[in-house]
């Protein structure tokens, strides 16, 4: 016990939120291996109410109002309770479950917002035990639902499957709703900004976009972010809160506008993201560009360079081979990297906006048609000018090479035309097709396809 | 009947391993940034006396961009356009024209 009980009247002299919150986690810390077990078998249940404040609040260092004093004995008594939960499933324990754990961190949790909504007033410094307390919720919810799982079909063998789906996420979804409690208790708080719970609203956001991502409820991100805009005249403006809170924050925004295929927003929040993410934090600036590159590919034809994905290995595998062949105009090569990367592409949902590339490689193996037709004879005294009127078989052939002889299929000139007016609609070229005269006439001036400079 | 057995031992055998709180891997999830700050200017929080740690904070020059550059700047290194201008262009022609060639003969 007095390790714990040290360091949380240390944390609240210190006025400290992280060192406070670092008391209220279910790992003993590394320096101190042993804290939670002797702090679990400090008391016992008929005494642990009497024990914790007699550790916590006696003598004279800590000086707090008595309801606040309450208010933390009663979260350290529930606290007390997991940790003797924890330590059955880490001994192994006969009957140890993380359904339990999970169960008896939900009560640490509800009773954490009372102490902070009730009279007790728990001061809004201490934010970051509201975070940490949510971020665990959330994990032993996760795994509590996979143990439920493990069991249901060894015990069972077969199950009903839909009955399975619904309960699959039965504890994180439990865990959403009291997480989502956590957020309105930062939302909602009057107190003036200086002492505000709302300091914690991004974080709880964080939590709660996490959690609904994974029980796979992306909509119900638009309620949270609708809540903020509606009080968004009372929130501190985003850039007064800490860098950390934000990039995930623009990060989740980012994703989620990527989900509903709005690329152009997405790209936005993602870009800034991605430049005030912290430069160490290599593993959240993979996911950053993960989504990224994506976006640029679509709303700006551009392609992640080999000095962008250099310290990202698992990106440069992913990207690189269609990135080459767009760039090379190579439309079976491009085929077949989005097949090779179909799996990885559908796992990270960036499929479909991938699959867009396809239009610019066309866009690119056309234009090489368009170079390779040379120059009109030039008129006397003035500077060459391509030629643009092309042949649709010249199109046609641009489509044949590279492919194997052996196999292919015969390219018809409809389809031909077919791919022609679909870039010319799409802007990714300009002109128009003369049908009678199997030819196209591309726009002159160095805007036959225009943004390449050609 | 042997495998239903089977089943039954590998219940019971089963640890309940997943009971310790970092067992759940989630590679695709965006991470806590570590409690690592700065110093900050005290922004919030009168009754939080020192305010190491607050949270998780950095200046912008420790954020992701090309030194030395601006944002716009430093971006044009990172993104290139698709299309690409010098690769092998006499070889397609060349290609270009043989296919040219059999398109024209089968049509």
């Amino acid at each position: 016990m007095g390790s714990l009980a040290t360091a949380f009247k240390d944390a609240y002299l210190n006025g400290s939120g992280p060192e406070l919150a670092a008391v209220l986690t279910p790992i003993a810390p590394a320096e101190d291996r042993n804290r939670l077990r002797s702090f679990y078998q400090f008391s016992n249940a008929e005494y642990i109410s009497k024990d914790l404040s007699y550790a916590l609040f006696h003598g004279k260092s800590l000086k707090l109002p008595k309801a606040e004093q309450n208010a933390w004995v009663d979260i350290f008594v529930v606290y007390w309770e997991a940790i003797g939960e924890i330590l059955q499933c880490e001994d192994r324990l006969p009957g140890a479950s993380v359904v339990t754990v999970f169960n008896a961190w939900k009560k640490v949790a509800n009773t954490l917002i009372r102490g902070y909504s009730g009279s007790a007033g728990i001061p809004a410094w201490t934010l970051p035990c509201l975070y940490t307390v949510g971020k665990y919720l959330r994990t032993f919810a996760i795994n509590a639902d996979l143990e439920a799982a493990s069991q249901g079909s060894a015990g069972f063998g077969f199950q009903d499957d839909i009955a399975a789906d619904v309960e699959k996420n039965a504890n994180l979804e439990e865990a959403a709703r009291v997480i989502n409690r956590m957020f309105t208790l930062c939302l909602s708080d009057r107190a003036p900004l200086e002492e505000s719970r709302k300091w914690g609203i991004y974080n709880m956001t964080n939590l709660l976009f996490k959690t609904y991502f994974k029980i796979n409820s992306v909509g119900l991100t638009k309620n949270l972010l609708r809540a903020i805009k509606a009080s968004s005249g009372d929130l501190p403006p985003p850039e007064s809160f800490p860098k950390s809170h934000i990039v995930t924050f623009e990060y989740y925004v980012g994703v989620i506008h990527f989900l509903d295929e709005n690329y152009t927003e997405a790209e936005e929040h993602l870009t800034w993201a991605w430049k005030s993410c912290h430069r160490d934090a290599t593993k959240n600036r993979e996911l950053i560009l993960t989504y990224l590159i994506p976006c640029h590919l679509v709303t700006t034809h551009t392609l992640p360079s080999k000095k962008l994905l250099a310290p990202f290995p698992r990106l440069e595998k992913l990207f690189r081979p269609l990135s080459n062949c767009i760039r090379k105009g190579d439309l079976v090569g491009f085929d077949q990297a989005m097949s090779a990367g179909e799996e990885e592409f559908v796992k990270r949902r960036i499929y479909l906006p991938l699959e867009r590339g396809r239009d610019i490689a066309l866009r690119n193996l056309f234009r090489k048609v368009f170079l390779a037709g040379g120059f009109d004879e030039p008129k006397e005294g003035q500077s060459p000018v391509r030629r643009t009127r092309v042949h649709v078989n010249e199109f046609a052939a641009a489509l044949r090479v590279g492919t194997s002889t052996s196999g292919r299929s015969r390219i018809d000139i409809d389809e031909v035309e077919c791919l022609l007016s679909n870039l010319i609609y799409k802007g990714l070229m300009k002109g128009y097709i003369a049908r009678d005269r199997g030819i196209i006439v591309l726009s002159k001036g160095g805007s036959a396809f225009p943004g390449t400079g050609v | 009947m042997s495998n239903t057995n089977t089943q039954k031992a590998d219940a019971t055998e089963q640890p309940p391993s997943q009971a310790k709180p970092q067992v759940l891997e989630e590679d695709d999830e965006f991470e806590d940034f570590p409690v690592e700050g700065i110093d900050q200017p005290l922004k919030c929080f009168p009754r939080a006396t020192k305010l190491i740690l607050q949270q998780p904070d950095w200046p912008q020059e420790e954020a992701e961009q090309t030194a030395g550059s601006t944002a716009n700047g430093g971006s044009e290194h990172l993104w290139e356009e698709s299309w690409d201008d010098d690769d092998a262009a006499e070889d397609f022609s060349k290609q270009l024209q043989e296919e040219l060639k059999k398109v024209e003969a089968s049509a």
